[in-house]
């Protein structure tokens, strides 16, 4: 290794009036390739390239939107007339219930217009083994006297 | 150390999304940059590898970017890592491809392709006498006087960039000038230069 340098040499070169300094800059200044150029400055732009850019300055005119939308929203809801909205529970059916004998054309069969003697065709058929037209039979006299009292033998 | 510098700012913004801070940021550095790298590493295909490296390392961490230092502390400080990944690439490819080849059939000695021969003579070849000095010189005095002439850097900030001790870089860049200014001697022997290439 040889002796360092004289000190004043590079305090001469770092105020920058070298004749090294000088000479390097007069040399040649290659400078990277026009592609290179287009790489890199593609890589840097597609990170916020076009698409993000167009968002950012189409974003005021998003969030009025969504301002406007909410307020629309929130004075629909406040000033429209109060509705009544329609009750989903399971609505009760008013039925018409007769405390004594059905009107006359709601009935089939004479026999039908005495519930007693209607109940005795309806065990007939449950004796005979005919229990489905027993069935049939019962729910029709459930719907003629609903408030009717079977009893418990029957 | 100013914090503040124009370059810094241009950094922050482009890290809050202005590509347009980027440009310019480009614009300013892209020369110092791409002859810092070319004559470091004395490779034209090699140099324009290490040239987007460092840019898309910049673009790819710019979100963490913090204004510790110059702009240009910071960039260099990427190319020269950059730099060094290079040689050490270049340096473990060649006993990979001695391990694949026979004795017989091992087609060049084991020498980093940046220090071939042929390959450092093809490059100084088409320099003048100056550049081709700097070429011959070690790397580490070559990195230390591309700093100082690309980026105009302290030589505290190019021992920040390269790691090592204020000290360490003074006196590299001292042993630098010293020999770049022998080869503006008129009388300097050319051959002499040439052969420090291949030492």
């Amino acid at each position: 290794m040889p002796d360092p340098p004289n000190l004043d040499e590079l305090d001469d070169y770092l105020r920058g009036g070298s004749d090294v300094s000088c000479q390097y800059h007069r040399e040649s200044s290659p400078a990277p390739p026009h592609a290179l150029d287009r790489l890199v400055l593609e890589a840097a732009g597609s990170l916020k390239s076009k698409a993000p850019n167009k968002s950012q300055s189409l974003a005021p005119l998003a969030f009025a939107a969504s301002v406007l939308l909410s307020l629309a929203l929130v004075l629909a809801i406040v000033l429209a007339p109060q509705v009544k909205r329609p009750d989903s529970r399971p609505q009760v059916v008013r039925v018409r219930m007769f405390k004594s004998e059905p009107p006359r054309a709601a009935l089939a069969s004479p026999r039908e217009r005495n519930p007693a003697l209607w109940l005795e065709d309806i065990n007939a058929l449950r004796r005979a083994g005919r229990r489905a037209e027993a069935d049939v039979e019962m729910r029709r006299f459930h719907s003629a006297y609903p408030d009717y009292i079977i009893p418990i033998n029957e | 150390m100013d914090l503040q510098d124009d370059d810094a700012g241009l950094m922050l913004r482009y890290r809050d999304g202005d590509a347009a801070a980027f440009a310019a940021l480009y614009a300013h550095y892209k020369g110092p940059l791409y002859r810092y790298l070319l004559r470091h590493v004395r490779n034209a295909c090699a140099a324009a590898d290490l040239f987007q490296e460092v840019w898309s390392h910049l673009i790819a961490t710019r979100a963490r970017y913090e204004p510790r230092a110059k702009f240009a502390t910071f960039l260099f400080h990427i190319a020269h890592n950059c730099a060094i990944d290079f040689f050490r690439r270049d340096l473990h490819r060649r006993p990979a491809m001695a391990a694949h080849y026979s004795d017989s059939s091992l087609p060049e000695p084991e020498v980093p392709e940046h220090q071939r021969p042929d390959r450092v003579a093809e490059f100084v070849e088409q320099q003048s006498a100056l550049l081709a000095a700097v070429t011959a010189l070690p790397q580490e005095q070559r990195e230390a006087f591309l700093l100082r002439e690309e980026t105009g850097l302290s030589v505290e900030e190019i021992a920040r960039i390269t790691d090592v001790p204020v000290e360490t870089a003074k006196s590299r860049l001292r042993y630098a000038v010293r020999k770049l200014k022998n080869s503006l001697r008129p009388m300097q022997e050319p051959e002499e230069l040439r052969l420090r290439t291949y030492a």
